[in-house]
């Protein structure tokens, strides 16, 4: 146990210190650190007795009616921002640190360790996970803290929201790794990445669509990407709905999804164990 | 306790790629085996398949036919690597980690605990020659000598019992090469297994007791240093020859040639040898040397791979 505890943790802790030493993980950090200065500094909240006295953002007084709305509205805003721009600037982030792996001349060294390939990959994938969900919780904590102290209302939901900003990284973490094993390429990966996250909101919309295409096949064919591909933008609802306090009508998305993120990852393995470098 | 180190039999591995359509048989149904406690060369032009073999030892490529063993035990069981400390070939080190760093995580990779990486790092880069300054540069920032020797340290952090290096000294200066040779003859003395893969016949020839010759993927001849370049002929060194006396001699031996005033004579056997040397001093010539020679490593090579 201990023996296989080992490696694992020196793997994560490499791919913390590989992440440190790029900048674009300190510029994610930075943004979301600006983003939380300027919730403390620029936007005072004063409340009155659980009903909200003014709002004022730049010193300029904003017309406002419930408090509890504006948090929401406010919270969905920065998890969108989170969820979308977060997400990109995680997959670039990634693809190069994933291809990296597989350099030449650094893999032959890391599977001459008595470390099963299946543990070397997973110990990077866990470890780039962290590190982005370090970032995404570092600033959904923090701004749902500075939210709780200036208004008093502490909802769960935005929090609960991030986990699944999190999940839908490791997804698309699972689909960067593949990719790098096939063909160890950062750019292929990045590809292959925004081409899920800009197919699957138009596949979302497969009623539109299905309405346009006139063969029964090509129907199918939509209905099937639709269900087998990840649904990043039904979760973007899902999180909406979650930070609003909103029913979800339906968790497919979610399994189906995660079940993507499995057969996936479990690819990227089994490849993995069978290359030759 | 396992009679060798490293044992394989019919290993092959062949390249095969789809678009063009080529295959190309980098390692040959080769068999080989290496006792535990010894140095052994793998010696064989670039192409040969040298780092490809290694490759298979370590499981970082997979046979296409054959196995292979360390200490008995197959080389694709993780656990089979455990004793093996490996210094690759155009190795790219992660630049972001300080030399300190890099040994403490391959380190761990080995499974070793955080105090006793922190007791053997400094020891060991002291050892291959890193100084103070070093251990705590980032390897982004090392030249290609100091890469090779923090990746010889790396390669020596869990106290292997096995030792494979690919092309130890590319890149070393000459001061740089001795001082790795020490820590190779330190670490042979305490009985470590010592495989190395090389080019350079020199290298081979100064380290190795026991060397396999591969060319294009095949084993080419393999055995101990001694008997691969022992005699092939003797020696004659005289001065003072007449020039009557010089041609006879010439006559008699297999090569002759003239340097520093000096007449040098090869004779293919002892009897042919002996009668020279009568001769020659019964002529009022002085013997400067006399001796059996051995063939070097290089001709040994040469012919293999030439011929
Ligand atoms: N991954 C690979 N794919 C295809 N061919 C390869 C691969 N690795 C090595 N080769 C080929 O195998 C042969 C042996 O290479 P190598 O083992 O590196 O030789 P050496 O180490 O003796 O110089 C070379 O012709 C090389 O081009
Ligand atoms: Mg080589």
């Amino acid at each position: 146990m201990n023996s296989q505890l080992i490696p694992v943790l020196a793997l994560i802790k490499d791919t913390f210190r590989e992440a440190f030493a790029r900048r674009i993980f300190w510029g994610f950090a930075g943004c979301c650190t600006a983003l939380l200065a300027f919730l403390v500094f620029i936007m005072r909240i004063d409340v009155v007795a659980g009903a909200l006295a003014t709002i004022t953002i730049f010193g300029r007084a904003m017309p406002t009616t419930d408090v509890q709305g504006l948090v929401h509205q406010t919270q969905s805003v920065i998890a969108m921002a989170l969820y979308f721009f977060g997400m990109i600037i995680s997959v670039f982030a990634s693809a190069g640190l994933v291809a990296a792996v597989f350099e030449p001349g650094r893999i032959e060294l890391l599977l001459s360790k008595p470390v099963s390939r299946s543990l070397i990959l997973l110990g990077r994938y866990l470890g780039n996970l962290l590190v982005v969900a370090a970032n995404i919780l570092y600033l959904t904590i923090g701004s749902w803290i500075i939210f709780g102290i200036k208004t008093g209302l502490w909802g769960g939901g935005y929090l609960l929201s991030s986990l699944f900003t999190i999940f839908v990284f490791g997804v698309l973490l699972a689909v960067i790794v593949l990719v790098g094993v096939l063909w160890e390429s950062a750019a292929v990966a990045i590809m292959v990445t925004f081409g899920i996250m800009i197919v699957t909101p138009i596949l979302q919309q497969r009623a539109t669509i299905e309405r346009l295409l006139s063969a029964e096949w090509s129907r199918n064919v939509v209905t099937v990407l639709y269900y087998v591909l990840p649904k990043t933008s039904d979760i973007g609802v899902i999180i909406r709905h979650l930070i609003l306090n909103e029913a979800v009508d339906s968790w497919m998305p979610v399994w189906s999804t995660a079940l993507f993120g499995i057969v996936v990852l479990a690819a990227g393995i089994l490849h993995f164990r069978r290359r030759t470098f | 306790m396992p009679a060798y180190a490293i044992e394989t039999e019919n290993l092959t591995k062949v390249f095969r790629s789809r678009w063009p359509r080529r295959e190309l048989t980098a390692v040959d149904n080769i068999s080989i085996r290496v006792p535990v406690g010894s140095t052994y060369g793998l010696l064989g032009p670039n192409g040969a398949g040298k780092t490809t073999f290694v490759k298979m030892l370590l499981s970082a490529a997979h046979p296409t036919a054959g196995r292979a063993m360390v200490f008995d035990r197959d080389s694709r069981e993780p656990a089979a690597r455990a004793p093996i400390g490996y210094l690759p070939e155009n190795h790219r080190f992660p630049t972001y980690l300080t030399g300190w760093d890099m040994l403490d995580f391959y380190g761990a990779l080995s499974g070793m605990g955080a105090a006793e990486r922190k007791r053997r790092i400094p020891d060991l880069l002291t050892q291959v020659g890193l100084d103070e300054r070093a251990h705590q540069l980032r390897l982004g920032k090392y030249s290609k000598g100091m890469l090779q020797r923090v990746g010889l340290a790396q390669a020596l952090m869990h106290a292997p019992k096995l030792l494979v290096l690919d092309e130890p000294s590319d890149g070393v200066d000459p001061v740089g090469r001795r001082q790795i040779r020490d820590v190779l003859h330190a670490l042979e003395q305490k009985g470590v297994t010592i495989f190395l893969n090389s080019h350079l016949l020199a290298e081979v020839e100064l380290f190795c007791r026991e060397v396999a010759i591969i060319q294009k993927g095949k084993l080419a001849l393999s055995g101990t240093v001694l008997e691969l370049t022992s005699g092939s002929g003797y020696r004659l060194e005289i001065s003072g020859a007449t020039e009557q006396m010089e041609t006879e001699l010439r006559s008699r031996a297999r090569s002759a040639g003239a340097a520093n005033g000096m007449l040098q004579l090869l004779f293919g056997t002892r009897e042919e040898a002996n009668q020279a040397l009568d001769l020659a001093r019964a002529n009022g010539c002085e013997v400067e040397t006399f001796g059996r020679t051995r063939s070097t490593l290089e001709e040994v090579f040469m012919k293999t791979v030439e011929g």
